[in-house]
C-alpha cells in the first residue's frame, strides 16, 4: 500500500485547510498595511491634540517624549476655559441625535411593518388629485391673499367629494414596492438640493437655530434608511409566527409585544445605532439650520478652522477625539450585531 | 367511535361547513365548500398543491375572510369571528414556534395569553411537554431541538389548552420519512385519546389514509368525494379520485365502450352494463392484477422495467408508450423487454367517462 504524505511549500498548504506559507505572509503584510493606513489618521489626532503652535509647526513630529513634549494646554483649553462652548455643542448633539433617531426609529419602523404585512394599493390619480389640491389651495393664499382658512377648507371640502369620483376616471395602482421606492427615493436625492427651501422653510415659522428645526430635519432625512433597513428585517419575521400567536389567543398589540418586537429587537438596535451615527455626523443640515444656540459638535469642529488665530490643530483635535468617542463605541457595538449575523435572516429556526 | 371521544372528553365539537367561498378578486379558490365534521372526528381533507386545501383550512381557523357561506363550530357560529374566539389550535407546516422563546414558554403561550395564573400554567405545560415527551428539553430553544422534537412543541403548543378544534396544516412534511411514519402513529394516538375534534391538511395519501375518520378529496377548489378512507379508495366517484389515490397509482388505458365492451387497439375487454362512451378510461389498480403468460390474459404488453421494492415486485409494463404497473409478491421474477400478459377479475375494473370525468357504473337491471 501507498501511503501519500503530506508535502510542505512555499506555495502549497501543509494539509487541509491550512494555508500556504507565502499566502500567509502576503495575508498578514496586506492586513497590517491595511491596519497601519486606517490607524495612523487617529494615531495623528491623538499626538496633535498634545501639541502646540511650535510643534505643530516645525514638524512633523511623530513620537511624543522623543520628537517632542507633549502639553495638556488644548485640552485645557476645551474642558476649562472655553468649556461652555464644548459642553453646549455636546450636548445639542446629544440632544438632536438622540431625539432624531427615536423619532424617525419609532415612525419609520411602524411604515416598515405596516409595509411588510399590509397590502396597499392606492390609485395614483386620487394621489396627484391630492397634490394638486394642495398646490391649488397653497397659490390661492399666497398669490391671492384668500384667507388660510376658507382656502384650507374649501381644498379639504372638494378633496373629501371629489376624491372618489376623480379615482374612478382613471385607476392607475401603486404597490407596496412603488411606495418603498418612493421613500428610499427621497434619501437618493442630494441633501443640499432641498437645504435652502428647509432653511426657508424653519424661517417661516422661526425654528432656525433651535433643536426641534435639527431633529425634525433629521428624522425626515434618516426615515427612508430606518424604513429600508426594518422593511427587510420584518420580512425575514415569518408571518406564520404571527398567525399562529393569533390562533393562540394573542391580540394584536400583544402579538406585536410578544412577538414581534422581541424578534426584531437586534434589526431595531442596528438601525438605531446606524441611524444615530449618521445624526451624529451630519454637517450640512446643522450649517444652515443651526448658528450658536442649536450649534452641534461638528460645526464646533469646523468652526475651529477659521478663527481669527489661525487653524487651531490641536484644540481641534481635543475636540474630535470627543466627537468620535461615542461614534466608536456605538460601531462597536454594531459590529457585534453585524457579526453575530443579527441583521440577516435573524429568526432561522 | 366519535361518540365515545366525545363522553370522554366534552370540549369536542362539531364542525359545520356550510358553501364557503372564496374569491381572491377574479379568482375563484374555494368553490362551495360543504362539510359536516363530526365531534371527535378525524377528517383529512387531501388533495394535490394548489387545490385550495390550505386555504379552506385557513379560512376555518380565521386567518383567511369567508367570502360567504357559514362556519360552525359547536352551534356558535363563527364565520366572521377572530381567530382567538374560534377556540382553534393550529399546527403549522414550518411549526410556527416562537424562536426567542423556550420550549416551555412556546407551550405556555396559548395558556399565558389566557391568563391563566402561573403555577396552573405551569403544571399544564408539564402534562403536554411529558405526553409528547419534551419534559427534559423545557429550557431549550426551538433552534436546540432536532425536527421531530420541533414538530412536538408544535404539538404540544396546541393541546395544552385543550381546544375545540385542531386544524394541522402539513404538520409531518417537513420530517424525514422514518420520523414522518413514527410522528403520525403518534398523532393519530394523540388524537384519538384526546378526542378532539381535527381537520387535517395533507397531500400525502398515505398520511390520509392511515390518519383520517374520513377523507375529503379536493381539485380545483371542489370537494370531489368525501368518504372513509376505504370508500375513496375502493369506490372513487370520478377519474381525478381515482387516479389521485393508491401508490403506485391505478393503472388506466384509454379506449371507447361500446355494446357492453370496452375497445382498445390492443384488447378487449367485457364491460357488460356499462353504457355506450366515445371517451371512456380502463382503470385498474397494481395489486389487484396479476401477470400470466402472453395470451393468458386481458391485455399483452411488454415489460419495462422490474422493481424490487422488499416486500413486493412492482413489473411496468409498456403499453404504446403509457406504462401499467402490476404488484406481485416478493418472489415472482420475469425478464425485461419479453411480452407478458395481465389478468384481472372483473369485479375490479373501473371504468370512467374520460371526457368529463365521472365514474361508469354498470346498469342495475
Amino acid at each position: 500500500m501507498k501511503t501519500l504524505h503530506p508535502k510542505s511549500g512555499l506555495f502549497e498548504s501543509r494539509a487541509i485547510g491550512e494555508m500556504a506559507l507565502a499566502s500567509r505572509i502576503i495575508l498578514y503584510t496586506l492586513l497590517l498595511g491595511w491596519s497601519a493606513f486606517v490607524l495612523f489618521p487617529i494615531y495623528w489626532l491623538i499626538i496633535t491634540s498634545f501639541k502646540n503652535a511650535a510643534t505643530v509647526n516645525q514638524g512633523p513630529y511623530f513620537l511624543p517624549w522623543i520628537d517632542f513634549q507633549p502639553s495638556m494646554h488644548a485640552w485645557y483649553e476645551l474642558f476649562v476655559s472655553d468649556y461652555e462652548d464644548t459642553l453646549r455643542a455636546y450636548i445639542n448633539s446629544i440632544i438632536i441625535s438622540l431625539s432624531a433617531t427615536a423619532l424617525s426609529v419609532l415612525i419609520g419602523s411602524m411604515a416598515a411593518y405596516a409595509l411588510s404585512r399590509v397590502h396597499y394599493a392606492p390609485n395614483l390619480i386620487t394621489i396627484l388629485f391630492f397634490v394638486f389640491l394642495v398646490a391649488l389651495t397653497w397659490v390661492s393664499i399666497s398669490a391671492f391673499d384668500v384667507d388660510w382658512r376658507v382656502a384650507l377648507a374649501v381644498g379639504v371640502a372638494l378633496f373629501f367629494f371629489l376624491a372618489r369620483g376623480v379615482g374612478r376616471l382613471h385607476q392607475i395602482h401603486l404597490h407596496n414596492g412603488d411606495i418603498l421606492f418612493w421613500i428610499i427615493s427621497q434619501r437618493i436625492l442630494a441633501p443640499i438640493v432641498v437645504v435652502v427651501p428647509i432653511y426657508m422653510m424653519f424661517q417661516s415659522v422661526r425654528l432656525l437655530d433651535t433643536h426641534m428645526a435639527l431633529i425634525l430635519t433629521y428624522c425626515v432625512v434618516n426615515m427612508p434608511i430606518v424604513v429600508w433597513l426594518m422593511f427587510d428585517f420584518f420580512n425575514t419575521i415569518p408571518r406564520d409566527l404571527e398567525e399562529s400567536a393569533q390562533l393562540d389567543g394573542a391580540t394584536m398589540f400583544g402579538t406585536f409585544r410578544e412577538i414581534v418586537l422581541p424578534l426584531s429587537r437586534a434589526g431595531l438596535a442596528a438601525t438605531t445605532l446606524l441611524v444615530m451615527i449618521l445624526s451624529w455626523n451630519e454637517y450640512l443640515f446643522a450649517l444652515f439650520l443651526s448658528t450658536t444656540k442649536a450649534q452641534t459638535m461638528p460645526i464646533l469642529v469646523a468652526a475651529m478652522n477659521a478663527g481669527e488665530r489661525g487653524i487651531l490643530w490641536w484644540t481641534m483635535s481635543v475636540a474630535i477625539i470627543i466627537m468620535i468617542l461615542p461614534v466608536v463605541l456605538l460601531a462597536v457595538i454594531l459590529q457585534k450585531y453585524i457579526s453575530k449575523g443579527l441583521l440577516v435572516g435573524a429568526v432561522k429556526g | 367511535m366519535a361518540e365515545e371521544t366525545e363522553n370522554r372528553n366534552g370540549s369536542a365539537k362539531s364542525i359545520s361547513i356550510r358553501s364557503m367561498n372564496k374569491y381572491y378578486g377574479s379568482f375563484h379558490a374555494l368553490k362551495d365548500f360543504s362539510i359536516e365534521v363530526e365531534a371527535g372526528e378525524f377528517l383529512v381533507i387531501l388533495g394535490p398543491s394548489g387545490c385550495g386545501k390550505s386555504t379552506a383550512l385557513r379560512m376555518i381557523a380565521g386567518l383567511e375572510s369567508i367570502s360567504s357561506g357559514e362556519l360552525l363550530i359547536g352551534d356558535t357560529n363563527v364565520t366572521e369571528v377572530l381567530p382567538k374566539y374560534r377556540d382553534i389550535a393550529m399546527v403549522f407546516q414550518s411549526y410556527a414556534l416562537y424562536p426567542h422563546k423556550t420550549v416551555a414558554e412556546n407551550i405556555g403561550f396559548p395558556l399565558k395569553m389566557a391568563k391563566v395564573p402561573t403555577n396552573e400554567r405551569h403544571a399544564a405545560v408539564q402534562v403536554a411537554a411529558e405526553q409528547v415527551e419534551l419534559h427534559n428539553h423545557l429550557d431549550r430553544f426551538p433552534s436546540q431541538l432536532s425536527g421531530g422534537q420541533r414538530q412536538r412543541v408544535a404539538l404540544a403548543r396546541a393541546i395544552v389548552r385543550r381546544p375545540s378544534v385542531f386544524l394541522m396544516d402539513e404538520p409531518l412534511s417537513n420530517l424525514d420519512a422514518k420520523l414522518r411514519g413514527n410522528m403520525r402513529a403518534e398523532l393519530k394516538h394523540m388524537q384519538s385519546e384526546l378526542g378532539i375534534t381535527t381537520i387535517y391538511v395533507t397531500h400525502d395519501q398515505i398520511e390520509a389514509m392511515t390518519l383520517a375518520n374520513r377523507v375529503a378529496i379536493m381539485k380545483d377548489g371542489v370537494i370531489q368525494q368525501i368518504g372513509t378512507p376505504k370508500e375513496v379508495y375502493s369506490d372513487p366517484v370520478n377519474l381525478f379520485v381515482a387516479g389521485f389515490m393508491g401508490l403506485p397509482p391505478m393503472n388506466f388505458i384509454n379506449g371507447t365502450i361500446t355494446a357492453g365492451k370496452f375497445l382498445t387497439s390492443d384488447a378487449e375487454i367485457d364491460a357488460s352494463g356499462i353504457p355506450d362512451t366515445k371517451q371512456a378510461t380502463f382503470g385498474f389498480r397494481p395489486e389487484d392484477c396479476k401477470v400470466v403468460a402472453a395470451g393468458k390474459g386481458l391485455i399483452d404488453a411488454n415489460v419495462y422495467t422490474v422493481e424490487m421494492t422488499g416486500d413486493q415486485v412492482l413489473v411496468t409494463f409498456d403499453l404504446r408508450g403509457g406504462h401499467l404497473v402490476v404488484k406481485m409478491p416478493k418472489d415472482f421474477e420475469i425478464a425485461t423487454g419479453i411480452s407478458a400478459g395481465i389478468t384481472l377479475d372483473k369485479n375490479q375494473a373501473y371504468f370512467f367517462d374520460s371526457e368529463h370525468g365521472p365514474r361508469l357504473h354498470a346498469n342495475q337491471i
